[in-house]
């Protein structure tokens, strides 16, 4: 049962935060019907910025942490504006676009190994006084504990700021349907914009949570990054719940493996998982829109 | 076919070229070492073909391709080095293996609409990679690689590679000319610019779309196996992304969909590789920008840039026939 708590415990933070990035990619897909590779690569630059912002810089977590959500924000944004609106606006093929956002990749992963290295770095505890924490007979990092609580209050904030908030309304508006948005008044240009940068701000978070646990290293993200879409996929594509819903059971899955099978084949699980349900059940848990073709 | 001179001159001249070309390297740099990337030019112009007839030419994605490269290239290795099988065999085995996996991903896969068919390709990459990384029982000898034999009668004369892999990487490129303009060619072409029409005018859309996977896995794996006996090591690290990638980018740079394409997108993406080499830790940095740069700037690779030249030359000197007419008339 001891296991089985602790197993637990690590399987819901670890899938939460797939859940993040899983978010993100499908608000992407709604927004701009793209897959952005880079969204895992946000998680890297999340981590790096936090190091940079707590540990360099010696500014409280909180602040770093917010100051990390703003310059990820930005840079979603800018991706959005600088490469992939002008991309589209040429209408190239998309698969170009897809190069375009590996291309991107390879720049924030070395851009981060130029100024860091390629050593793991160490993320700072976030509470040097209390390093573990024990809850329900479960003693794990604390740090752990606030990955998990931080990933919610975001997942439900996001829930509220999409379906309460009039700029959410007009958000998921204009992913639904760009030129009927555009008659009510709604700016699309904007939006769209806005949701880059949300997306790419949520996974950056997602990194700054997964440092104290992991470390920090240039591939932090490519690797989580494609768990998070293989999250995404689970739930149904697209679907804002279901991607929250898929990184959550993805995460279970690979740590109750891992922890009673064996952990060699944690990493090919989840590509196993994944590639079943494309195969299979490409619409996912929450059945969203065909992504087949004929 | 009636060639004139006009067509036959720059076929002799090419010809000329290629036969030089590794003794010109050798003389110039005084070592083997450009031969060696002229081979390894070879080997990514058969594989890159093959990514093409399945991009350029049925319009299917895939950034998993360096998995049936790998796959075969630990084909051949294993049934040589367990048992003894002579690589005459082991090699087409590679090849072929390589083609039944791609045919077996491509059944269920053709159906995903483009970035899903590509996060697909991904995880059976991945998949491939942690198999062999940690394989049950150690038979691949897990991420340390394996060593493998080189083909006896080439020796470990790199020139002599060099016309071996000329050879071959012909007869994958006629072959693929053939391909296209077969029937089955055309049908690839049909499901590319529209899926839905083609299956209206009863091309069997599936099958033809596991074909084109099982012909491009071939001639992946085909590469993967000379890359192989080449180098004389093959590890995991191989059926990573950034493999399938490198592909992926010399067929875009080229110009999908297109002979030549293929072949210029190596060539030019290779010595670039090599030139950014010394930068080493930037090197990777330097590739991406350019990539990106590329991508923004040239958007129909070298070939989709020289043809929209063309026709835009071709259009001005019409108008200006037209104009001449006008004043005459």
């Amino acid at each position: 049962m001891a296991v089985f708590k602790i197993l637990l415990i690590n399987g819901l933070v670890i899938g939460a935060i797939y859940g993040l990035i899983a978010l993100g990619y499908s608000l992407v897909y709604r927004a701009s019907g793209l897959m952005s590779f880079v969204q895992g690569d946000m998680v890297t630059i999340g981590a790096y910025l936090g190091i940079t912002f707590y540990r360099v810089l010696g500014l409280p977590f909180a602040i770093s942490f917010v100051l990390t959500f703003a310059c990820a924000f930005g840079f979603g944004m800018l991706l959005e504006r600088g490469v992939i609106r002008v991309l589209l606006s040429r209408n190239v093929i998309p698969i170009y676009i897809v190069l375009a956002t590996i291309a991107i990749q390879y720049i924030i992963q070395n851009t981060a190994q130029a100024f860091y290295g390629s050593v793991t770095q160490r993320f700072p505890s976030v509470f040097p006084n209390k390093t573990t924490l024990t809850v329900l007979g479960v003693t794990a990092q604390t740090e752990a504990y606030l990955a998990l609580v931080v990933s919610i209050i975001l997942m439900i904030l996001l829930h509220f700021f999409m379906t309460k908030t009039k700029f959410g309304t007009a958000m998921r508006g204009s992913a639904m349907d760009a030129m009927a948005a555009e008659s009510v008044g709604i700016n699309t240009s904007l939006s769209t914009g806005v949701t880059w940068g949300l997306s790419a701000g949520i996974a950056s978070l997602a990194g700054m949570l997964l440092g104290p646990m992991y470390g920090v290293y240039t591939t932090l993200g490519a690797t989580i990054g494609r768990k998070g879409f293989a999250g995404a996929v689970v739930g149904g594509y697209g679907n804002m719940y279901g991607a929250m819903v898929g990184g959550l059971l993805l995460g279970l899955v690979e740590t109750f493996v891992s922890g009673y099978w064996s952990g060699t084949y944690k990493n090919m699980v989840a590509y196993i998982i994944l590639l079943l349900f494309l195969l299979v059940k490409p619409t996912g848990i929450f059945n969203e829109s065909a992504i087949q073709d004929v | 076919m009636k060639m004139n001179s006009k067509k036959l001159l720059p076929i002799i001249i090419g010809a000329v070229v290629l036969l030089v070309l590794p003794f010109l390297a050798q003389m110039i740099t005084g070592n083997d070492y450009w031969v060696l990337i002229l081979c390894t030019m070879l080997i990514y112009v058969i594989a890159v073909s093959g990514l093409d007839i399945l991009f350029g030419y049925s319009g299917q994605i895939s950034l998993g391709h360096a998995s049936f490269y790998v796959i075969a290239a630990y084909t051949t290795g294993l049934l040589n080095n367990y048992f003894n099988i002579p690589l005459i065999i082991t090699i087409p085995c590679g090849a072929i293996f390589a083609a039944i996996l791609g045919a077996a991903l491509a059944y269920p896969a053709s159906r995903l609409k483009f970035h899903f068919l590509s996060l697909a390709t991904v995880a059976f990459g991945e998949i491939t990679y942690y198999f062999l990384y940690t394989s049950p029982g150690g038979f691949t000898n897990d991420y340390k690689g394996i060593n493998i034999r080189t083909i006896s009668f080439l020796g470990g004369s790199y020139t002599r590679w060099y016309f071996w892999l000329l050879l071959w990487a012909i007869v994958f490129v006629v072959a693929k000319i053939f391909i296209v303009n077969s029937r089955t060619g055309r049908a690839f072409i049909a499901i590319r610019e529209n899926t839905h029409a083609a299956d209206g005018m009863g091309v069997n859309v599936q099958k033809y779309k596991i074909l084109a996977f099982a012909i491009s896995a071939f001639y992946v794996g085909f590469a993967g196996t000379m890359y192989a006996h080449l180098y004389k090591y093959i590890s995991p690290e191989t059926a990573r992304q950034k493999q399938s990638v490198l592909f992926l980018t010399m067929m875009l740079f080229g110009g999908s969909g297109s002979i030549v394409g293929s072949m210029i997108g190596v060539v030019i993406i290779e010595i670039l590789l090599e030139l950014i080499r010394p930068l080493q830790e930037y090197q990777m940095l330097l590739y991406g920008i350019l990539l990106l740069i590329v991508i923004i700037a040239l958007p129909g690779g070298i070939v989709g840039g020289v043809r929209d030249v063309m026709a835009d030359r071709a259009k001005r000197k019409l108008q200006k026939e037209e104009e001449g007419g006008a004043q005459n008339g």
